[in-house]
C-alpha cells in the first residue's frame, strides 16, 4: 500500500488516514491503542500531533498529561468557529485542557474557536453510512445538504455533527486539519475514497461465540454479510429486523459456546423487542412522535445491518448535555472535558427538553447548524466492529459495553436486569 | 314579521351557544396514560379529563402532545364514550409550545379497563407487512390541464416547524409549480391569535409569520420552484380570534398560477 495516499503522510505531521482508521481496530482506533502506541513510540507516533491529538497544542507535547483525553478516551480535538448565523451565545464556564480559553486557540483569540473533543468514527461500511437521504429532512422539516459536486441530498449521516456532505469533501478537509497538508489532488482524494468504499468491518470471530462467518450462523454477523447486503433497507419492524435473524442460535444447548449465543439471540431480541419509555430526544421525540414513546432500541438505531438512523442521524441523547451527560458534577476536579455555557436568543427556539440555558461538554450539531434546538445532537454511530475500537460514544465516555448499556438503562429507566444487560453486551459484541 | 325577526337570530344564538358550550380552549400539562399497548395522552380542564391523542407515528394525522411542553387544545366535545378516560374532542388542534415547562411531567401506569383506541402501529417495531416484491407504482405527476391551484399548510401556535405533513404539502405545491412552468407562486404567511375557553386571548410572537415564510420558500425553491416566479406576503397583524377557527389562521397559503 506504499504510495496509496490512504496509507501515505500527505501532510506536514506524519500523518495518513490510517493512522486514526486503522484496519486492526475497526477502521477506528481505541484508547488502549493509543495508551500502546505512547508507551511503544514515547508518545512520537504522528497521532499524537500537536494540532488535534494533544489537548491542546500550546501544551507542553512531550508530556502525557497533555494527550489525557487521547490516552484515556481515544478522543481528536476538533475545533471549528462558532457559527455566523449563532441563535446563541456562548461561554466557557470550565476549561481543563485549556484551549477554550486561551488567547491563541480559545474563544477570545483572533479567530474564535470552540474546542470539543470526539472519537474518530470507523471507515468502514460506507454504502450504508452514505446512503442518500430524501430531499427533505424528516427532523429537520428542511432540506437535506447536497453533495457540492453534483447537487444531490446527501444522508447527512456521517462526522459526528454531520458538516461534511460527502466523503471526498471529508478527505480534503481532514487531509488539510489532520494531516496538516497544504493541498490534496482530486486523485488523491478519488484514490483514499475508492479505497474506503470496498472496506467492510464486522466482527468475525468472538473468544465465547466462535466463528461468526460460518454456515449456519446469523445471516447479520461477519463482514461479508456487510459487502453483500443492500443498504438503505429500514429494520424497524418485526418481520425485516435491523439485525436481520438470529433464530439459529436461539435454542442454546450445553456447550459454553451454545449457551453464550443463545444470550446474543436473546440480546438481539430485547434490542428489537424490549419497550421502554424513550424521552427527551430532540429529533425524536419532537418531530411529531410525542414525548414519551413506548418504543424500543430499534426506533432510533432503524438501519439494517448498522444500527444508525436512516434518516439524518443527529439526535440529543443527552451525553453531552447537563443533566443527563455522562460527566461528573459541575463541580468536581474530576472534569476533564470543557463545559460551555449556552443562552439562546430571544427570538429563537429553545432546546426543545432543555430550554433557553443549556450546559454542554459538546454543542454538538449546533456548532455547524447554529440552532439552539440542535444543542447536543450528535449524529449516532453505526454498531459494527465495536468489541476492538472501545471506548463508546463520541466522547469517549464509556469504556466498555458495559458502561453504554448502564447509561441506556438509567437515560431511559430501562429496568434491565443483570441477566439482560449481559445479553444486550454479549448481543453488541458480536456485531 | 316581528315574531319572525326575533326567531331567526335566536336561533342562530342558540346555535352559537351550544357551539360554544362544546368547544374547549385551553393550555395544560399533558398527561400521559400508559395502556396494554400505546399510551395515550390527556389532559385536565376544569375538572374534566379529555382525550387529546394516542401515540402512532409521523404517518398519522394528529401527532401527541410532549411532557415537558404545555399543550394548546383547541377542540370541541363530541358525544360518545370516554376514549382512554377522557371525554373525546373532534375536530381537534394541539400544538406543542415551545417553552420548557418541568413541571409538565405526569405518566400515569396502566390500569385495567382503560384501553388505548386502536392504532395502525403498536408500541415496539411496526408490524405492517413488507410492501409485495412488485416494485411500487411510479408517483402520479401532475398533469395538464394547469390551472391556477391552492394548498395551505396549517401550524402549531407559534411554530415555524415543518412537520412530515407539512413538507408533503409544500412538496406537492413544488412539483406542481414545476410541472405547470409556473408563472407566478404566492406565498402568504400569516400569525394567529387564540381565544381561549376562560376568555384570555393568546398572540403569536410576531416574528412567527415571517419565519413560516422564509421555511416555506425555502423549501419551494429547493425542490425546483422558479425562484423569479415566487412572491412572498407576510401578514403581521393577526385577525380577531373567535375561539372556534383560530387554528385556521396559523397558515401560509401557496398559490400556484400556471
Amino acid at each position: 500500500m506504499t504510495g496509496h495516499p490512504f496509507f501515505t503522510p500527505l501532510g506536514s505531521n506524519g500523518r495518513a488516514c490510517v493512522t486514526c482508521h486503522q484496519p486492526a481496530y475497526g477502521m477506528s482506533f481505541s484508547a488502549e491503542a493509543a495508551r500502546d502506541l505512547w508507551k511503544r513510540t514515547r508518545g512520537k507516533d504522528p497521532l499524537f500531533a500537536a494540532v488535534d491529538g494533544a489537548n491542546c497544542p500550546n501544551l507542553p507535547q512531550e508530556q502525557e498529561k497533555s494527550h489525557s483525553l487521547l490516552l484515556e478516551r481515544g478522543l481528536i480535538r476538533v475545533f471549528l468557529p462558532v457559527p455566523k448565523n449563532a441563535e446563541f451565545t456562548i461561554n466557557v464556564v470550565s476549561d481543563p485542557t485549556g484551549c477554550n480559553t486561551s488567547p491563541i486557540y480559545g474563544l477570545n483569540s483572533p479567530t474564535p474557536t470552540v474546542s470539543v473533543y470526539r472519537r474518530p468514527r470507523m471507515a468502514a461500511n460506507l454504502k450504508y453510512v452514505t446512503n442518500p437521504a430524501p430531499r427533505i429532512v424528516l427532523k429537520l422539516g428542511a432540506l437535506a445538504d447536497v453533495d457540492p459536486a453534483n447537487g444531490r441530498p446527501v444522508g447527512m449521516n456521517f462526522m459526528a455533527d454531520a458538516r461534511e456532505a460527502t466523503l471526498m469533501t471529508q478527505a480534503r478537509n481532514a487531509t488539510i486539519g489532520h494531516e496538516e497538508a497544504q493541498s490534496v489532488t482530486d486523485d488523491q482524494l478519488r484514490k483514499i475514497v475508492e479505497f474506503e468504499n470496498q472496506v467492510y468491518v464486522a466482527q468475525i470471530s468472538d473468544r465465547s461465540a466462535g466463528s461468526l462467518a460460518e454456515p449456519g450462523a446469523p445471516q447479520a454477523l461477519g463482514p461479508a454479510a456487510m459487502a453483500s447486503h443492500r443498504p438503505g433497507v429500514l429494520g424497524d419492524n418485526d418481520y425485516d429486523s435491523v439485525f436481520l435473524s438470529f433464530e439459529s442460535w436461539k435454542k442454546g444447548g450445553d456447550s459454553a459456546q451454545e449457551q453464550f449465543r443463545a444470550s446474543v439471540a436473546r440480546g438481539a431480541e430485547l434490542f428489537m423487542f424490549r419497550q421502554f419509555w424513550l424521552r427527551d430526544v430532540t429529533h425524536i421525540n419532537s418531530i411529531g412522535l410525542g414525548n414519551p414513546l413506548k418504543r424500543t432500541c430499534a426506533t432510533c438505531h432503524n438501519h439494517q445491518m448498522t444500527g444508525q438512523d436512516l434518516s439524518a442521524g443527529f439526535v440529543d441523547l443527552g451525553t453531552t448535555n447537563y443533566p443527563r451527560w455522562t460527566e461528573p458534577p459541575l463541580y468536581s476536579d474530576a472534569r476533564d472535558l470543557p463545559v460551555f455555557k449556552i443562552t439562546c436568543k430571544p427570538e429563537a427556539q429553545p432546546h426543545p427538553y432543555l430550554g433557553r440555558v443549556i450546559y454542554t461538554s459538546d454543542p454538538g450539531r449546533a456548532l455547524i447548524s447554529g440552532r439552539c434546538a440542535d444543542v447536543g445532537s450528535i449524529v449516532m454511530q453505526q454498531f459494527r466492529g465495536l468489541s476492538a475500537r472501545a471506548p463508546y460514544f463520541s466522547n469517549g465516555s464509556a469504556k466498555n459495553l458495559r458502561e453504554l448499556v448502564d447509561y441506556y438503562d438509567r437515560r431511559f429507566d430501562m429496568k434491565l436486569s443483570e441477566a439482560e444487560k449481559q445479553d444486550l453486551i454479549n448481543f453488541l459484541g458480536v456485531l | 314579521m316581528k315574531l319572525k325577526f326575533l326567531t331567526v337570530p335566536l336561533a342562530v344564538l342558540i346555535v352559537v351557544q351550544t357551539a360554544a358550550a362544546q368547544q374547549r380552549n385551553f393550555v395544560a400539562c399533558p398527561i400521559v396514560r400508559d395502556t396494554r399497548t400505546v399510551p395515550c395522552f390527556l389532559a385536565e380542564y376544569e375538572g374534566e379529563t379529555y382525550f387529546l391523542a394516542v401515540q402512532q407515528d409521523i404517518s398519522a394525522d394528529q401527532y401527541p402532545p410532549q411532557l415537558l411542553h404545555d399543550v394548546l387544545v383547541e377542540g370541541t366535545i363530541v358525544q360518545g364514550p370516554r376514549v382512554c378516560g377522557g371525554i373525546p374532542l373532534k375536530p381537534i388542534k394541539l400544538s406543542v409550545l415551545p417553552e420548557v415547562n418541568p413541571a409538565c411531567n405526569t405518566i400515569l401506569p396502566a390500569e385495567p379497563g382503560i384501553e388505548a383506541p386502536p392504532t395502525r402501529r403498536p408500541a415496539g417495531p411496526s408490524t405492517r407487512q413488507a410492501p409485495a416484491a412488485a416494485p411500487p407504482a411510479a408517483p402520479q405527476r401532475p398533469a395538464p390541464p394547469f390551472v391556477e391551484r391552492d394548498w395551505k399548510i396549517l401550524y402549531d401556535f407559534d411554530s415555524a416547524f415543518l412537520f412530515s405533513r407539512d413538507t408533503r404539502i409544500v412538496s406537492q405545491a413544488a412539483e406542481y409549480a414545476v410541472a405547470a412552468k409556473a408563472k407566478r407562486i404566492e406565498v402568504v404567511a400569516s400569525r394567529g391569535a387564540t381565544l381561549l375557553s376562560s376568555g384570555k386571548v393568546l398572540v403569536e410572537s410576531e416574528a412567527v409569520a415571517s419565519q413560516r415564510a422564509e421555511r416555506v420558500v425555502t423549501l419551494l425553491k429547493g425542490l425546483g420552484a422558479d425562484p423569479a416566479s415566487v412572491n412572498i406576503r407576510v401578514v403581521s397583524a393577526p385577525p380577531q380570534p373567535d375561539g372556534k377557527t383560530d387554528p385556521d389562521n396559523r397558515v401560509v397559503s401557496i398559490r400556484v398560477s400556471p
